[in-house]
């Protein structure tokens, strides 16, 4: 749980979020515009500027509402104490303000948003823009007191002290200048002011101090005075507070001697009008001063007020002085070992039935629990040796010998090998090292050991050598004969052909920069056709002369065919063949191609095509009709044919 | 007297050890630091035997055995056997058992005076166990894990057992055995204290990861070193103060 709140970012002034938010627009978003941009990017950008404000503006309140704390989300204490403090209808409202400047402002952008879209220029855009925001800008201004406001409670919270409400608590009250504060001084080191009037201290004060290995919280509280709740001021509200919602020790502090200047019965009379608060806590009366004055030499009339107190109210009643710190440790224990105690068995009261194995506190009791036995304890069984054994020293030059020290002596680990049989004990040392035979099974091994072993290995390795010389072992391979040589022989030739196939392969598909084209789109030659056949051993006479056959165009000839004898007159031999031929064809169809009309051969009529290209490029590029196209248009100055017409005006130019 | 020791890297003393009030048996290692260790704690006091189970190292978790005597499994040599028997002092009696559940060191946890073991243990090993070790036998759990050697260790004054056992089972195995028992862990939270740790009459060996904290619960638990009946320790922890911070 939060317990400060010292990071809360600053609250600017109504003047310093104007021109954070104004300027953060200009800086963030493009600044030029000009009237001649098509009208939708003009409203697109004045109302980006519009949004991105709001949103500026939106983003930076939410920041300051998110900052601090809601007081219905704290502790009670923490809100109780903004409440004495801040007052909490003032921060409520401060708040409630921020936010509803957010909503304003979202609304503002909103409408002029939508105006915007209708605007039909640049000015009027640029207009709408800086009336939307102007008025975000107002409503920002009025919030010059919330936000004034807001940044002093955020100055004020970020000073007040951590106190954790549900921690291991001493509360420290009583009347002014009764020793609250020297009495914290004395048990922590919380750096309090100590004066000798009233009033000194002026909010609360924390300290923390060890007990038990817990961290304890020392809360020195204002002097209370008894008067009714509602005529406390600020200072004392802060003391209830404190005392009504920590859950603490409290040790309301009495000053005896009346050297505080109020009088022992108006201390009790204290004690009685703020009782109601220490319900469910554990009071102590402490009393202070008492190397001035001890309650032995009270006045009767006020020594029975005080014993009343202690009978009917369960209150323990402490002494202490400040000043000699006599008693300090005293109270300090007493109150830190009756809030330990209370604390502990609330603890185990609401876990008794979760102080199953598995739940939390189960888990930390059995980890600290001692299962004692019911009856006496076991007998042990210590050698006399251990008890006056002398302690290893490492450095101790008579140490004993340590078998790590003879493994370093002996070439360290991995080379030394610890001796197994030196410990035994056999009744006699010279046994130890006795050569123990090998059981296996129930069988002695040595039992089953040839003793010529040795010998005839040595018989064995000796004839091994010799066959080894006489060359028993070399090897004889014969030659490989004729048939295997020839397949070899192929094999490679297979190979290298191979190799050059794939060589040729990938040099093909290597495609240098030209475009992919498919095998079939590909032209081949014919000749190319006729090698690969040939080369694979088929006849290409059939397939070249189909090729070559589908090659030629069909139809007529265009060439004439020369008669038989180059002189003789063109004469229509066959009359009823010309006849056939007349009436086999449409009217319309021209006999000849034109484009082939008086060319002797392809390659003269490829000239041809590519001449009459090129004569007709001037006549393209002047966009002229044909080659008889002279036409000459007006030349007109340039205001005569471009420009906007306006209503009316096309016969001026 | 509680030291931190390491077997080669591995934290789990308990894996490589064994350690009684009559003599104690270490895994044969790569170099004799750990068996120094033993060396230096315990001198001449009790023999020290190095020692392998089935050419293994895990002899710890192997065999068991106590004052009176030792249960190896039936997979160890008779080398080995004859090796134990030529170190260990001859009142000490050495028997190799017909177990299933051969890793001894696991399924059996005892002192001089009781054991407890698997609930599953055969009941000719039982009759050994009681006759060879002198012990009552009790078949029981801890914590509901029925290795008992592993997660209990234990001698004649104390016993540490597995950390999430529950109080009520805590005062059952202690009223069953005669001896203070706490749940407690070795080497840094391992619960496996059985394996984790050695420990006799008056010295506990742990891993070299075992934190202040678990040492100093050992100490006491055990009464080692100054928490000893007649030492200067034993200032109790403040259970208020436990109860407290941690709950």
């Amino acid at each position: 749980m939060k317990t400060t709140w010292k990071d809360i970012a600053p609250v600017p002034t109504h003047q310093e979020f104007l021109d954070i938010v104004l300027s953060r627009t200009q800086r963030q978003l493009p600044t030029q515009i000009r009237a001649g941009f098509k009208i939708s990017r003009i409203r697109g950008f004045y109302t980006r500027k519009v949004k991105y404000t709001q949103e500026t503006f939106g983003e930076k309140f939410q920041h300051i509402l998110d900052g601090f704390p809601r007081l219905q989300d704290i502790h009670p204490f923490h809100k109780d104490l903004m409440n004495t403090l801040y007052d909490a209808d003032h921060f409520r409202i401060a708040l409630g303000q921020v936010s509803t400047a957010k909503h304003l402002i979202e609304t503002v952008s909103r409408d002029y948003v939508r105006l915007i879209k209708y605007a039909q220029s640049l000015f009027q855009c640029k207009q709408l823009k800086r009336a939307a925001l102007g008025r975000m800008a107002t409503i920002t201004r009025r919030l010059k007191d919330p936000l004034v406001y807001l940044e002093q409670v955020r100055q004020h919270l970020g000073r007040l002290p951590s106190i954790d409400p549900n921690t291991r608590t001493l509360l420290i009250c009583g009347y002014p200048n009764v020793g609250k504060s020297s009495f914290l001084r004395n048990i922590t080191r919380a750096d309090v002011d100590v004066q000798p009037y009233a009033f000194t201290t002026k909010s609360l004060f924390v300290g923390h101090f060890d007990y038990k290995y817990l961290r304890f919280q020392a809360i020195d509280t204002p002097g209370i005075l008894d008067h009714p709740l509602e005529e406390m001021n600020t200072i004392e509200m802060q003391s209830i507070t404190a005392v009504a919602h920590l859950r603490s020790a409290i040790l309301y502090f009495m000053d005896l001697s009346e050297q505080c200047g109020y009088s022992v019965g108006d201390q009790i009379k204290l004690f009685h009008s703020i009782k109601p608060l220490f319900a469910n806590k554990i009071v102590f009366i402490v009393v202070n001063k008492i190397d001035v004055r001890r309650p032995e030499d009270l006045e009767p009339e006020y020594q029975e007020q005080l014993q009343e107190i202690l009978k009917a109210e369960d209150v323990e009643m402490l002494q202490v002085s400040c000043t000699t710190t006599e008693g300090v440790t005293a109270v300090k224990n007493a109150a830190c070992d009756k809030l330990l105690a209370e604390r502990v068995s609330q603890k185990l009261k609401s876990g008794s039935t979760a102080a199953t194995p598995g739940s939390r506190l189960g888990d930390v009791l059995s980890r600290i629990h001692v299962a004692q036995p019911m009856g006496g304890l076991r007998e042990t069984f210590i050698p006399e040796g251990v008890k006056d054994l002398k302690k290893y020293d490492k450095n101790d030059p008579n140490r004993r010998k340590l078998e790590r020290d003879i493994e370093e002596e002996n070439g360290g680990a991995g080379v030394y090998n610890f001796d197994m049989q030196r410990d035994y004990t056999l009744g006699n040392d010279e046994w130890n090292h006795d050569k123990i035979p090998e059981v296996w099974k129930g069988k002695n091994i040595y039992d089953f050991v040839d003793p010529d072993i040795e010998s005839k290995l040595a018989a064995l390795e000796e004839e091994e050598e010799k066959l080894e010389a006489d060359g028993y072992y070399d090897s004889d391979e014969s030659v490989e004969d004729v048939e295997d040589a020839d397949n070899r022989l192929k094999a490679d030739l297979i190979r290298e052909k191979r190799v050059l196939m794939r060589n040729e392969a990938k040099m093909r598909k290597s495609l240098k920069n030209r475009a992919p084209i498919p095998r079939s789109a590909k032209s081949k030659k014919l000749s190319e056709m006729t090698r690969g056949l040939d080369s694979a051993g088929y006849d290409n006479a059939a397939a070249g002369s189909r090729a070559r056959a589908a090659n030629q165009p069909r139809g007529r000839t265009t060439i004439r065919e020369p008669t038989a004898d180059g002189d003789a007159m063109d004469v229509d031999e066959n009359p009823k063949k010309a006849l056939v031929r007349a009436l086999s064809r449409g009217r319309n169809t021209p006999v000849t191609d034109r484009r082939l009309d008086g060319i002797t051969s392809f390659g003269n009529r490829d000239k041809a095509e590519r001449m009459a290209k090129l004569g007709q490029k001037k006549m393209n590029r002047m966009a002229r009709a044909g080659e008889a196209d002279r036409h000459t248009t007006a030349s007109l100055e340039k205001h005569l044919y471009s420009g906007k017409r306006g209503m009316g005006k096309t016969d001026r130019r | 007297m509680a030291v931190r020791a390491q077997f080669e890297n591995s934290n789990e003393v308990g894996v490589f050890s064994c350690l009684t009030n009559a003599y104690a048996i270490v895994a044969v290692g790569g170099s004799e630091n750990f068996y120094s260790v033993f060396e230096s704690e315990l001198q001449d006091v009790i023999p020290i035997c190095h020692a392998t189970i089935a050419g293994t190292r895990i002899i710890g978790r192997l065999i068991v055995g106590n004052r009176k005597g030792l249960l190896v499994p039936t997979t160890t040599t008779d080398q080995e056997l004859q090796h134990l028997r030529n170190t260990l002092p001859s009142e000490v009696k050495i028997q190799r058992i017909e177990e299933r559940l051969s890793a001894l060191g696991n399924v059996i946890c005892c002192n001089d005076h009781v054991a407890i073991v698997h609930p599953d243990l055969e009941r000719e090993t039982e009759e050994i166990i009681a006759d060879v070790l002198g012990v009552e036998v009790f078949r029981q759990t801890v914590a509901d894990n029925v290795l008992t050697g592993s997660y209990m260790a234990l001698s004649n004054q104390g016993g540490i057992v597995h950390p999430k056992t529950s109080i009520r089972d805590q005062d059952e195995l202690s009223s069953l055995l005669q001896v203070p028992l706490v749940a407690g862990s070795v080497n840094r939270g391992s619960p496996v204290v059985g394996a984790g740790m050695v420990v006799n009459d008056w010295l506990a060996i742990t891993g070299l990861d075992t934190t202040a904290t678990e040492l100093s619960v050992v100490e006491s638990v055990f009464r080692l070193g100054e928490m000893a009946p007649g030492g200067a320790g034993g200032a109790g922890v403040n259970k208020d103060s436990i109860v407290e911070s941690f709950y």
